[in-house]
């Protein structure tokens, strides 16, 4: 490892990548030494910025069921699980994304819309299955849509995820403008956000599966190894014969996919397709990501981080109801804790190089 | 105001064409509304109380969405007077943040009516008695509890700290139920936040805490449908359990009371009506007539199937049945209201 | 490489040729385009009234939008903007009430800036940390912790003194308001200092390549630990017209204004990339933006329609932009 490009990149850190910018040229050799290193340290039990989350995660639990023994009942880790199973397949797909350095910020408002087409499409058909496969229908369109407009027309993705963004708030009312309600009350649906297999929630069931096979897939596969290869400068995969548009377009719509999942099982839960559903999902998916150390310039990151980092997030949240806190604070602490996790891992970094 | 006198044609028009304006008001030509959150259930349905009033009486009525923003409501509203409306009907995104609005519009002479919150400065206002609503139906949940629940109350308040009407809902509810139950108590007083899936995780943590409680409150249907819905996903089951909305915006709730054995109580407060109102106070200030500064619109709590008397459902709209809705009295002045609050 | 250079050549020849010359005229054409639409469509929409009015609305984000195009020219992005707005309103307002002073007030909230600016460029810039997260940071801290002093509840301006009404209600010779005047002047100084001080070609080639922006001697750090300071003060400045506006410290102001000045910078062409772009390109994507907006609005459309054409119009309008670039360059 070229210990000056090290100390650089925290200058070099703010940028985004987009695809089309001559400056952003790298030779071949840049990107094996770039990308390569990196996945080995993913590879590794524990990445620096792992183990860096792990510690603030113990340390939360042990403070927060010190201050409130019931943060450890069976009850509230059901409901910490459950809520952490939602950002967790969408963070799934979120990571890759990432890895790709692109992303999406239209997850939040396709979350509602899915939900809303799900329960449509369940209302008319009466079968869990073809509510299902709208929903991921559609939100793989809608993964599609973006990856086409970032890939094809060259959009820089946080802009053209803002304006899908736009377009799938406005476009649920324009479906329904209340929300859609439960008439065909099958027993499967309720399930799939209430439901149990043995002791664990089903949403943490297809959770830990969705993460398994994203976490697989980035690990041990050559695609899994080229997205990171995309992330890691876009270029060099292009001229080396692979097509990089194409594992750009795949991520996006991997993560429309997740997303009609996670709609699905929070249109469950609410027993209802909710339009107002999802406002600044996208973020909590977002920090959730980076603050497992995925970089947002690609090419970096884990799975293992993204689950940390949700963990994090979520056992914050609850750590506040439970201690009976303002609940203002849910915003102010995730914000500390983002930015300390960046610093500590890049303290951390620099002493390894150093 | 020689431009009103010019309107009399326009309005003796309506006059012939509506039976509702008896007496020889001036009608105004043109309403402006500017909303707080167009997309939402309760304002939908405001709006549609408004534009079936105003065709009523030969109005123009156009809507203007602020979608919770303060400074675009401030900007529509602008538009609306350079448009030259002839009445403004306002619903705060924000009390304070509507003064400069307000100030506007006095020195452009464009009478302006308040839906909903109270605003320094204001000519009137049309709104329900938050406090009343909330404290009627705490009336029959304690009526309920001691039916059916063996006398206890413990409380589930998923609440909504942000605004003062939604407090005072709140407050009510207790006082409300506290006439009848006296030893009942708010266990879990939560920040829903309004919407569903914040309060179905909010309560999720809440009732993982302490899963203690027989009654689930909610400052609106979101709020205590994703309370329920927090219930139910802990695995429990409904016996013995009182889940009570507020504002029977929409469909959800119609919905909940023939589907959830829980959901008994809906403290309704017919948005079709405010906006019906709104728009009579607005003729009314476009008149100059004298009018009170808070128009009370009326509130109800409905048990069971007593929604079955205000609305008629077909599975997919909800009809208000003007009848019976006009025929509720609302009280003169509310018991409590966000000035009280302040103290 | 050589776009850093590049740029600080272009920054030569006249305003009038450089606008023909690059994307500026797109986006003219684009803003004119609009105006006509709805000047034939829209009632009352082509009227002093209502294109000034317009014009006052636009000052926040033509404000606010000029820090955040500096510090995308230098490579880095500031999200935290929109929380901004809601924090300086406070001792703005807390200060005049107390004191009846604007000019205490408005000090008070430049201070409040300063200290943001400072934060957001140190921890970028000097300990190194993603200025995205860094920015995603303090707007979560910053929006939560308005939410806990404030209660969540606006704070109104008792003292309504009388010049800072004016902020909201005045207008230059009765027609222009003072806030899009104060917009215009900012603009117009900023926009000389990128294209003919040496900060302004700084800023530039720091975005553009960093490497050789530090070969040629310039302070990588230091410049963009300023650019964070000018984006804080200029949202400050957008954070008080905005008080002004809405007459309280509104502890939800600025929710997703930053959303609005991203889209509207990246739709004038200044790349998040870095080292690229003009002030000028940012306005004009800014009125493009209000006055759609505003037509739609005199359209009587409802609000699902105006985020459904805006979403489509942000896509379209960059796509067509980098359309145009990859042909510019390919050619």
């Amino acid at each position: 490892m070229q210990t000056g490009k090290q100390v650089n990149r925290p200058v070099l850190a703010g940028k985004f990548q987009t695809a089309t910018l001559p400056e952003n040229e790298m030779d071949m050799s840049e990107l094996t030494q770039s990308s390569a290193p990196r996945r080995f340290i993913g590879g590794q039990l524990l990445g620096s910025s792992q183990l860096v989350l792990g510690v603030i995660l113990a340390v939360l639990c042990i403070a927060i069921s010190i201050a409130a023994p019931q943060f450890y009942s069976e009850a509230n880790i059901i409901a910490i699980l459950r809520q952490c199973a939602l950002v967790l397949i969408v963070a799934s797909g979120m990571t890759m994304l990432i890895i790709t350095a692109e992303v999406d910020l239209s997850v939040g408002a396709s979350l509602a819309f899915v939900g809303c087409i799900g329960m449509a499409v369940l209302n008319s058909t009466h079968s869990l299955t073809l509510g299902l496969l709208a929903a991921l229908a559609f939100s793989g369109a809608v993964g599609l849509f973006n990856g086409l407009v970032v890939t094809r027309l060259k959009v820089n993705s946080l802009i053209a995820t803002i304006g899908t963004m736009m377009m799938l708030q406005g476009g649920v009312y324009l479906f329904t403008r209340e929300a859609v309600q439960n008439h065909h009350r099958l027993a499967s649906f309720t399930d799939l956000g209430a439901g149990y297999i043995g002791a664990i929630p089903l949403p943490v069931v297809i959770a830990a599966l969705i993460f398994a096979l994203a976490a697989a897939t980035l690990r041990f596969t050559t695609l899994g190894r080229y997205l990171y290869a995309v992330g890691a400068n876009e270029r060099a995969v292009r001229l080396s014969g692979v097509r990089s548009q194409r594992l750009k377009l795949f991520a996006f719509v991997v993560t429309g996919l997740c997303v009609g999942i996670a709609g699905m099982i929070l249109s469950s839960l609410m027993n209802a397709g909710q339009p107002t559903a999802g406002r600044g999902f996208e973020l909590t998916v977002i920090a959730a990501v980076i603050l497992g150390g995925t970089s947002l310039l690609g090419g970096r990151g884990s799975l293992l981080g993204t689950l940390l980092g949700v963990l994090v997030l979520k056992v914050i949240d609850n750590g506040i109801i439970i201690l009976g806190w303002n609940q203002d604070l849910q915003m102010v602490v995730p914000g500390i804790v983002i930015i300390l996790a960046t610093y500590l891992d890049i303290v951390r970094n620099r002493a390894n190089v150093g | 105001m020689n431009w009103s006198k010019s309107m009399l044609f326009v309005s003796a028009a309506a006059l012939a064409l509506s039976a509702a304006a008896a007496h020889a008001e001036n009608m105004p030509k043109r309403i402006g509304y500017v909303t707080n959150y167009a997309t939402h259930e309760w304002y939908q349905n405001v709006i549609k109380g408004m534009q079936a009033r105003a065709k009523e009486l030969g109005i123009e009525l156009e809507v203007q969405d602020a979608n919770l923003d303060i400074a675009k409501e401030v900007s529509a509203a602008e538009d609306f007077m350079a448009k030259g409306v002839d009445v403004l009907i306002v619903t705060p995104v924000n009390e304070e943040g509507v003064v400069p609005l307000l100030r506007q519009a006095k020195s452009n002479n464009v009478p302006v009516v308040l839906e909903g919150n109270p605003v320094k400065g204001m000519t009137t206002m049309v709104a329900i008695c938050d406090y009343d609503t909330g404290y009627t139906a705490g009336v029959e949940a304690g009526k309920y509890a001691k039916e059916k629940l063996e006398g206890k109350a413990k409380v589930m308040n998923v609440g909504l700290p942000l605004l003062s009407a939604t407090v005072l809902r709140s407050q009510g509810f207790m006082d409300g139920l506290k006439t009848i139950v006296p030893d009942a108590v708010m266990v879990h007083d939560l920040d829903g936040g309004g919407n569903p899936d914040r309060a179905l995780e909010v309560s999720s943590a809440a009732l993982a805490k302490n899963a203690d409680i027989n009654i689930i409150y909610g400052i609106n249907d979101s709020s205590s449908l994703g309370g329920l819905q927090a219930w139910k996903a802990a695995g429990k089951s409904q016996d013995g359990l009182l889940t009570v909305g507020t504002g029977g915006e929409g469909l959800a709730f119609i919905n909940a009371m023939q589907n959830e054995p829980s959901y008994r109580i809906e403290a309704a407060m017919f948005p079709e009506k405010e906006g019906y109102t709104a728009i009579d106070a607005a003729v009314k200030l476009f008149n100059g007539e004298e009018v009170p500064e808070h128009i009370v619109s009326p509130t109800a709590p409905m048990n069971g199937d007593d929604w079955k008397k205000f609305y008629d459902y077909d599975g997919t709209t909800r009809t208000i049945k003007w009848d019976a809705v006009n025929a509720l009295q609302p009280p003169e002045k509310c018991m409590k209201t966000s000035a009280d609050l302040k103290k | 490489m050589s776009l850093a250079a590049s740029h600080s050549t272009k920054a030569g020849p006249s305003m009038l040729a450089r606008l023909l010359a690059r994307q500026e005229l797109a986006l003219l054409l684009c803003l004119i385009l609009v105006i006509a639409f709805f000047s034939l469509t829209a009632e009352n929409f082509f009227s002093v009234r209502n294109i000034t009015n317009v014009l006052g609305q636009a000052s926040l984000a033509l404000t606010a939008g000029i820090g955040c195009a500096i510090v995308f020219m230098s490579g880095e992005v500031d999200i935290s903007i929109g929380s901004l707005l809601a924090t300086i309103a406070l001792p703005l307002i807390i200060i005049m009430n107390e004191t009846n002073s604007l000019l205490l007030g408005i000090s008070g909230a430049l201070l409040f800036g300063l200290i943001i600016g400072v934060v957001n460029g140190y921890l970028t810039a000097y300990a190194g940390i993603n200025s995205l997260i860094v920015t995603l940071g303090t707007m979560f801290i910053m929006r939560g912790g308005v939410y806990l002093y404030t209660g969540q509840r606006a704070i109104p301006d008792d003292a309504a003194l009388d010049s800072f009404i004016a902020l909201s209600d005045g207008r230059l010779f009765n027609v222009i308001p003072y806030s899009a005047v104060i917009a215009i002047v900012l603009l117009a100084v900023f926009a000389y200092m990128m294209q003919h001080r040496p900060f302004g070609r700084q800023i530039y080639a720091v975005g553009g390549n960093p490497e050789v922006a530090r070969l040629a001697g310039y302070d990588v750090r230091r410049v963009k630990f300023i650019c964070f300071i000018i984006s804080a003060l200029l949202a400050t400045v957008a954070g008080i017209i905005l008080a002004a506006r809405v007459g309280s410290a509104q502890h939800t102001a600025g929710l997703n204004f930053e959303f609005q000045v991203v889209a509207a910078t990246v739709l004038g062409g200044v790349s998040l990339a870095g080292g690229v772009g003009s002030l000028t390109g940012m306005a004009l994507g800014v009125l493009i933006l209000q006055f759609l907006s505003n037509g739609l609005r005199g359209l009587g459309l409802p609000t699902e329609w105006q985020l459904v054409i805006t979403g489509m119009i942000i896509i379209a309008a960059v796509a067509f932009d980098e359309a145009k670039r990859r042909r510019a360059i390919g050619g």
